[in-house]
């Protein structure tokens, strides 16, 4: 359980109570603020291709398909390897070099050039924290049809500041959820950690694979951010924001150099 | 300025020293059954037109005329008047009791005109609820509540459906200064909202000052709400109660000695956990939701001269679920006050008052336990002193020193437990104010009220002191030893108002008040939720300032029946308080590195129709307002509207006595939705759908309506005992009000996104409660 969750629990009880509230689907006249370029880059340890995605925004009413940004110079350079990575747009909008691999405590910067503006990013990787493993409980708060929870746990190394990402697949689909910690309240301990979302029902029988990212102090910034917008917060989400991008100058989108693990499981 | 005024208000009562020779009237107002001081009673002498002064907050009054022959008459609103005739000659003491009006004829064929207050008083935007009316306002579930009737008054806004937060002219939830009998309370609600911490049971009178703040009050920029609470029968003892549909309520008082001293202990639990009880599911059933309120007061009089009063509010919110978490808040305030007349013309009352409000929550997953606790603690010494100044002058003067004990967050875990012990310094400091203020009948046509009050905030040690950039980037750092002062700030505040009567019908009022506040209420969520968390001034958080201008047309038509008023208002704000992005405010020590501060402003005008008097009474309230905050990195540093600015608003509250058993009342309300953030692109980072938006608060919620009815049965009548029925249905055309609008990938189409409104409440809400007492 977390601290900053546990609004979000008592909320949820309440509405429980409040069996009376209903919710429908309604069309609302927004805005148009689409063409917008987001970027999205990530260069992880795990020796592969290392992936930067260009595209556009798109308008809410239309579908979730988003224009790819093509022709772009991309590269990312390690900085304390004094080692570029060149790009390569091998489908459109997806700039990707085959064998790259990210070095533990590396610095790492993103440029990107299209339409005449360059796009500058910074981020290192942090150290490795392994899982230990992912295991199933029994869901805290909702029990019905024997609904499970998936729990990790990990050691977090004391005395250093570590952020984590964690990504969820059940059977093969990435649930709809953003989890990200920060160790200010388990800073050098065992840790247990539920991942307790209400996106996607969990059942025994069911794979679901647990990734868990390490990730720097801008990138967590990002995902926390869009974590606490996350819509399902009763009694009033924060006021919703593009989150702080670590690329100047500001676009949507960020550069994450990070750790990645997985763990697969089959849920009991 | 402040100077000048100083010396202007010096000079003035120099001046009025050397008037001819007059002698005092003074005495104390009672209702007449119950021995309960009447708050605002009205003396005036019959002979002289202008004279005139209301009872204070302990039924006290004091007047002044020339020796001679004269009538006084007393009047108090839903009392019998009184006529009493004296022969003044030296000094003298009248002390009335007023009965309630209890017969429906005298309400109806009345022989005294209702009096004209409202007019003549120089006090702008402030809102008196008699309790009478409070409890007929049909409300949700039944539970009276003086916060929601509250917000059907025009320039208050409620937080929400259900939500007894409340918005005052543009200021935040947390720039209400609430008292209950002089203790602020810090967290007004229960149940996360969706009741107040005010028993209707328990309390006498509320008075809401929207601007034109008195000299002395002070310490919250937008309102002060004076809750005052009820001092226990001194003739008789009785029982009162009620049982509802999520509550029950008890309320005994009766005299200490006849005459001299009463005591009242009122208390109030919900019952929904009972019904968890029942529930066949064991994880419900060994959970637990419920709050409670208990209010205690008793009071003794010495003498004439000399009295004590003692009072007390408890009250707790529970919260668990079974072997998982626990949460629990509450406040508790405690106040004791002295009463001492010096001498005819120089009214004391001294007070010590406590106050705290504090959560827990706790979780009892086995490698996740941990408890995490916060709390505020006040302890205020006041003196407060009113003096009559010949028959045109009142002036009251007074100093507080209220000390602040914040710990903000502590957390302990077991060794198993994944959460280490966490320790968050504590903040201590003093608020200390001293103000003056007078009340002047300069002619029949001006009466003036205009005063000063100097505050300061002191912050002291101990502890560690970070100073921040604006980017959150720690500059310097000191630590102090225990009582060194940190920072302070001192503030002159200049509190101004005027009423020039043009005849006995109508009158024109302006005032101009300044406002600081020094605890910030820190919370990133829009509702009110029990982990808020409060915060003082310091090297970093500047005070918060508000300067208002206020002017007004009041009109009284048809006998005083209906009161029509028309108030305008603008307000600055300085130093606003919010967060950026990502902010994390629990039990974080370095939590002021997460703040970002700005301006704001709000401005309108406000509509009152009032019809106090006959079977059918009630008011239409309309507000047409802007309310805007300006931050650096919100919409490039241009004013955009607040989440409470709600350009209309309308209220209408109707109460009809049908017969002498049945009374029935409505109200509706309409308002402007909120103004909120959607989204205006999407795109998919990290395998989502995200949003993305263009400018903070360019949308609105739907605008939201209901209508509530209500009735009371009174029960036959009985020697011995009195009981009545109360039938209330909320949202009687099951309006769906919005709650939340929330955007998610669509359940049905494939690949689109779609928008979500979420209404709670939203089907018609019938309750029922019956009220006992004997």
């Amino acid at each position: 359980m977390r601290l900053t969750k546990l609004k979000y629990y008592s909320g949820l009880l309440l509405i429980a109570m409040v069996v009376l509230s209903c919710k429908k689907v309604i069309s609302l006249d927004l805005g148009n603020d689409s063409g917008k370029l987001v970027i999205e880059a990530n260069i992880t340890d795990e020796s592969g291709p290392q992936y930067v995605k260009l595209s556009r925004n798109a308008p809410f009413t239309s579908t979730n398909t988003y224009p790819p940004v093509t022709g772009a110079n991309v590269t990312i350079y390690d900085s304390t390897a004094n080692l570029y990575f060149d790009m390569v747009e091998n489908s459109a909008g997806t700039y990707s070099v085959n064998k790259g691999v990210g070095v533990l405590g590396h610095t790492y910067f993103l440029t990107v050039n299209t339409g005449g503006q360059t796009y500058n990013a910074r981020s290192i990787m942090p150290q490795h924290v392994a899982m230990d493993s992912v295991a199933t409980s029994s869901n805290l708060l909702d029990k019905t049809d024997n609904k499970r929870m998936m729990t990790v746990y990990f050691n977090d190394p004391a005395g250093v500041k570590n952020q984590y990402r964690f990504v969820m697949y059940v059977n093969k689909v990435q649930v709809n959820y953003i989890f990200a910690f920060d160790d200010q309240f388990i800073d050098g301990k065992h840790v247990t950690l539920d991942l307790q979302q209400s996106e996607k029902d969990i059942f025994p029988g069911d794979t679901v694979r647990v990734e868990m990212q390490n990730i720097d102090r801008p990138v967590y910034t990002y995902w926390f951010t869009l974590e606490q917008q996350q819509g399902n917060n009763p009694g009033g989400a924060v006021a919703p924001s593009n989150p702080p991008t670590n690329i100047a100058p500001s676009v949507l989108g960020y550069f994450s150099a990070h750790t990645t693990q997985s763990i697969t499981v089959v849920a009991k | 300025m402040a100077k000048t005024l100083l010396l202007f208000l010096f000079l003035s009562i120099a001046l009025i020293s050397f008037g001819q020779k007059k002698y005092s009237i003074n005495g104390t107002i009672k209702d007449g059954t119950t021995g309960e001081q009447l708050i605002g009673a009205t003396i005036r002498i019959k002979e002289l037109p202008q004279s005139g002064t209301v009872t204070n907050s302990y039924g006290f009054y004091s007047i002044y005329a020339p020796e001679g022959d004269y009538i006084l008459l007393f009047t108090y609103t839903g009392y019998e008047p009184v006529e009493q005739k004296i022969s003044l000659h030296q000094n003298q003491e009248v002390n009335i009791p007023l009965q309630v009006k209890s017969d429906l004829k005298e309400v109806v064929i009345r022989a005294n005109a209702p009096n004209n207050d409202n007019i003549a008083s120089p006090q702008l935007g402030v809102e008196k609820l008699n309790m009478a009316q409070i409890n007929q306002v049909p409300v949700l579930l039944g539970e009276r509540d003086i916060l929601k009737t509250l917000s059907l008054l025009p320039g208050v806004k409620s937080s929400g459906e259900g939500n007894t937060g409340f918005y005052v002219r543009g200021g935040g939830a947390d720039q209400n200064l609430i008292l209950l009998d002089e203790a602020t309370v810090y967290n007004a609600s229960h149940f996360f909202g969706f009741f107040s911490t005010f028993n209707s049971d328990a309390i006498k009178d509320v008075s809401l000052y929207k601007g034109g703040m008195p000299a002395e009050y002070g310490g919250r920029l937008s309102s002060v709400l004076d809750i005052k609470m009820n001092e226990g029968n001194n003739q008789n003892y009785t029982v009162q109660g009620g049982l509802g549909l999520i509550s029950s309520r008890i309320k005994v008082e009766g005299p200490l000695v006849k005459d001299k001293g009463s005591f009242m202990v009122s208390a109030r639990r919900t019952y929904i956990d009972f019904f968890l009880k029942a529930s066949s599911d064991s994880t419900i059933r060994g959970s637990s939701i419920y709050f409670y309120d208990l209010n205690t007061k008793a009071n003794y009089h010495f003498d004439d001269k000399n009295a004590i009063y003692l009072s007390g509010y408890f009250g707790k919110d529970v919260l668990s679920l079974k072997n998982t978490f626990g949460t629990n808040w509450g406040n508790s305030t405690g106040t004791i006050r002295f009463n001492h007349l010096f001498n005819s013309r120089l009214f004391s009352n001294t007070s010590l008052v406590y106050s705290n409000y504090n959560y827990v929550i706790e979780s009892f997953l086995n490698n996740e336990g941990f408890k995490a606790t916060s709390k505020i603690t006040d302890v205020n010494l006041k003196e407060d002193l009113s003096y009559t100044l010949g028959d045109n002058h009142t002036v009251k003067f007074g100093v507080n020193l209220l000390h602040h004990t914040i710990a903000p967050g502590d957390i302990t875990a077991p060794e198993s437990s994944s959460f280490n012990n966490i320790h968050v310094e504590e903040r201590y400091g003093y608020e200390t104010a001293a103000y003056i203020s007078d009340e002047w009948k300069a002619s029949n046509h001006l009466t003036l009220l205009y005063g000063l009050r100097l505050s300061t905030i002191f912050l002291l040690g101990s502890g560690t002191f970070d100073t921040y950039d604006a980017d959150g980037n720690v500059t310097s750092s000191k630590t102090y030893t225990s009582g060194q002062l940190v920072k302070s700030y001192t503030h002159l505040e200049p509190r101004f108002s005027a009423s020039y009567v043009l005849d006995d019908a109508n009158s024109l009022k302006f005032s101009y008040n300044r406002n600081t506040q020094n605890i910030h209420l820190l919370t990133n969520s829009t509702s009110n939720t029990p982990t808020d968390l409060y915060v003082m001034s310091t090297n970093n958080i500047k005070p918060e300032i508000a300067d208002q201008l206020s002017t007004g047309w009041f009109k009284n038509f048809l006998d005083n029946n209906y009161e029509l008023s028309a108030e305008v208002y603008y307000k600055w704000l300085q130093n606003q308080i919010d967060y950026k992005d990502g902010a994390q405010l629990l039990v974080n020590q370095g939590v002021e590195s997460q703040l970002v501060y700005g301006a704001g402003r709000s401005y309108g005008l406000e509509l009152f129709l009032k019809k106090k008097y006959g079977r059918f009474n009630g008011w239409i309230g309309y507000t047409l307002s802007r309310t805007e905050r300006k931050f650096p990195d919100i919409n490039n540093d241009q004013y955009y509207p607040a989440t409470q600015d709600r350009t209309h608003d309308i209220s209408v509250v109707g109460i009809y006595q049908y017969n002498k058993r049945w009374t029935f009342s409505a109200n509706f309300v309409y308002g402007t939705g909120n103004a909120v953030t959607y989204p205006t692109g999407k795109y998919n980072v990290g395998g989502l759908t995200t949003y993305s938006y263009s400018e903070r608060n360019g949308y609105r919620m739907p605008s939201n309506n209901r209508l509530d009815i209500g009735a009371t049965l009174e029960g036959k009548q009985h020697k011995k005992y009195h009981s009545s029925w109360t039938f209330g249905i909320y949202n009687v055309y099951a309006h769906r009000n919005p709650y939340t609008i929330t955007f998610r990938d669509s359940k049905t189409v494939p690949n689109t996104t779609e928008a979500v409104e979420t209404s709670i409440f939203a089907t018609m809400i019938p309750s029922v409660t019956w009220n006992f007492k004997f």
